[in-house]
């Protein structure tokens, strides 16, 4: 079932407002006695007006700006969930292979020190990714690989439980600016920022119809980063079918099985060489492979859509 | 007055009553850059230009207080009702995207500034930091 833009939401929106006000929840989330809350599955009607949390029918439609503030921007973190030593956690999959919730008390003994490594072997759900106009999508390819709890702050590389399928749009605009906001103020405080980020799926949509973040800072009590949004999981000038994850441009008549032209466009499993310098890849028995100097070569087995998307390009002579 | 501001890609300031980043090589900077000098603020800003070893004149006025010579550390609210009194402008750009709620306002060729100067540094937790100097 594809994500059903109500018009029901300015009612919603506007009694979660008055909710706010009238119990108080624009104060520290140290006040909120919100439940734990299921990455999951929907919160009821008396859960949103208790804490302030909208599902995914209370959020308004996107109108072109990459997120919305929830709860007067409030988290509802609990006095139990605060923590004061870092760590992190991440939901398992859910039966449709789907991330849930996942929260963090980030620090900098938990941030990494090493680049990132490929996170192409993960498939997440919803996961059709297709090539377009890079004017209209920046870098190309429609979906990111998107980490719930971002790379530079808990270094997760390849964890499928904590990798979304997301548009460019969601990764770049929408959710690495907060990631940045408290990867800043960790590494210049040294203080921990309680982080959670929970996908919101409509139904038994395979791909998320965008994600909820709450952050606060703890030594500071929220006085450093505070905030509650939600980061819709879009890409103005594409249509997205969310119960698949199929895609095409706005205004064209979707493509009937993306899955096949997937299959001849780079998404069987094979067996490359890389050059980790040079970022092309090779099949095994190239000439070029064979002059690769041992310590930029790596072998590789996955798909050659997967290294497209980890920036490698196809060498020009053995044009694997 | 003088004004210093750091924006982010966006000309953004502060997103939900905070400031956007921090960097302590850029506070340092600006230690060096107002040595000897009035250095006025918000409130707001008071606790962390005190962690940096600056010891800047508080007011939520401080704005409309300056004279001709001070200087002012701003971060949340707009300049442009001030351009008249600006004499000098500092930006520092993050060259970063954070979220934000509350953008810059004032262009500053519209004050009849012009850039003069501007350099690029590496800051404690940020690549590339670029300082923008505007003159009259």
């Amino acid at each position: 079932m594809k994500w059903i833009r109500s018009r029901a939401w300015t009612v919603l929106v506007l009694l979660l407002t008055l909710c706010v006000l009238l119990s108080g929840c624009a104060q520290a989330p140290s006040g909120s006695d919100r439940d734990e809350p299921d990455g999951t599955s929907k919160q009821s009607e008396t859960q949103l007006t208790v804490s302030g949390f909208a599902s995914i029918e209370g959020i308004p439609d996107y109108s072109g700006k990459a997120y919305v503030v929830l709860n007067n921007n409030q988290p509802t973190f609990t006095k139990e969930e605060i923590k004061t030593t870092s760590y992190e956690f991440y939901s398992e999959l859910d039966s449709l292979g789907r991330c849930g919730v996942t929260h963090a008390c980030v620090g900098e003994d938990i941030m990494p020190t090493e680049d990132r490594e490929s996170i192409s072997s993960v498939k997440p759900s919803g996961w059709v990714n297709n090539k377009y106009d890079s004017d209209l999508v920046d870098g190309g390819y429609l979906y990111n690989r998107c980490h719930l709890i971002g790379f530079q702050l808990t270094g997760e590389n390849a964890n499928k439980q904590n990798l979304i399928t997301g548009t460019r749009y969601l990764n770049i605009e929408g959710m690495l600016p907060f990631e940045n906001m408290i990867a800043d103020y960790v590494k210049e405080t040294g203080n921990h920022v309680m982080f959670r980020v929970t996908p919101k799926y409509a139904g038994n949509n395979l791909l998320a119809s965008g994600v909820q973040m709450e952050a606060w800072s703890v030594e500071d009590d929220g006085e450093g980063v505070c905030f509650n949004v939600f980061a819709y999981n879009v890409q103005p000038g594409i249509a997205i079918n969310y119960a698949t994850g199929e895609n095409w441009l706005s205004g064209e008549t979707p493509a009937e099985t993306t899955d096949t032209q997937a299959s001849t466009t780079g998404n069987e499993t094979k067996d490359y060489i890389l050059n980790t310098k040079t970022k092309k890849f090779h099949l095994p028995t190239c000439s070029s492979a064979a002059q690769t100097a041992e310590t930029n070569k790596q072998s590789y087995t996955g798909t050659r859509q997967s290294l497209i998307d980890d920036g490698y390009a196809p060498c020009g002579t053995c044009k694997p | 007055m003088v004004v210093i501001v750091c924006l982010d890609d966006r000309e953004g300031m502060m997103f939900n009553g905070r400031r956007q980043s921090r960097d302590r090589v850029l506070l340092a900077d600006v230690a060096a850059m107002t040595r000897g000098v009035c250095l006025r603020a918000a409130p707001c800003s008071e606790k962390l230009l005190r962690e940096h070893g600056l010891s800047p004149v508080i007011g939520e006025d401080f704005l409309s207080v300056a004279e001709e010579g001070d200087w002012c550390f701003l971060e949340d609210r707009g300049l442009s009702s001030y351009r008249d009194k600006l004499e000098r402008l500092v930006i520092y750009r993050w060259n970063r995207h954070y979220p934000g709620d509350l953008f810059w306002d004032l262009e500053p060729g519209e004050a009849g500034l012009r850039l003069t100067q501007r350099t690029e540094f590496v800051g404690s937790s940020h690549e590339t930091i670029t300082k923008e100097i505007f003159e009259k």
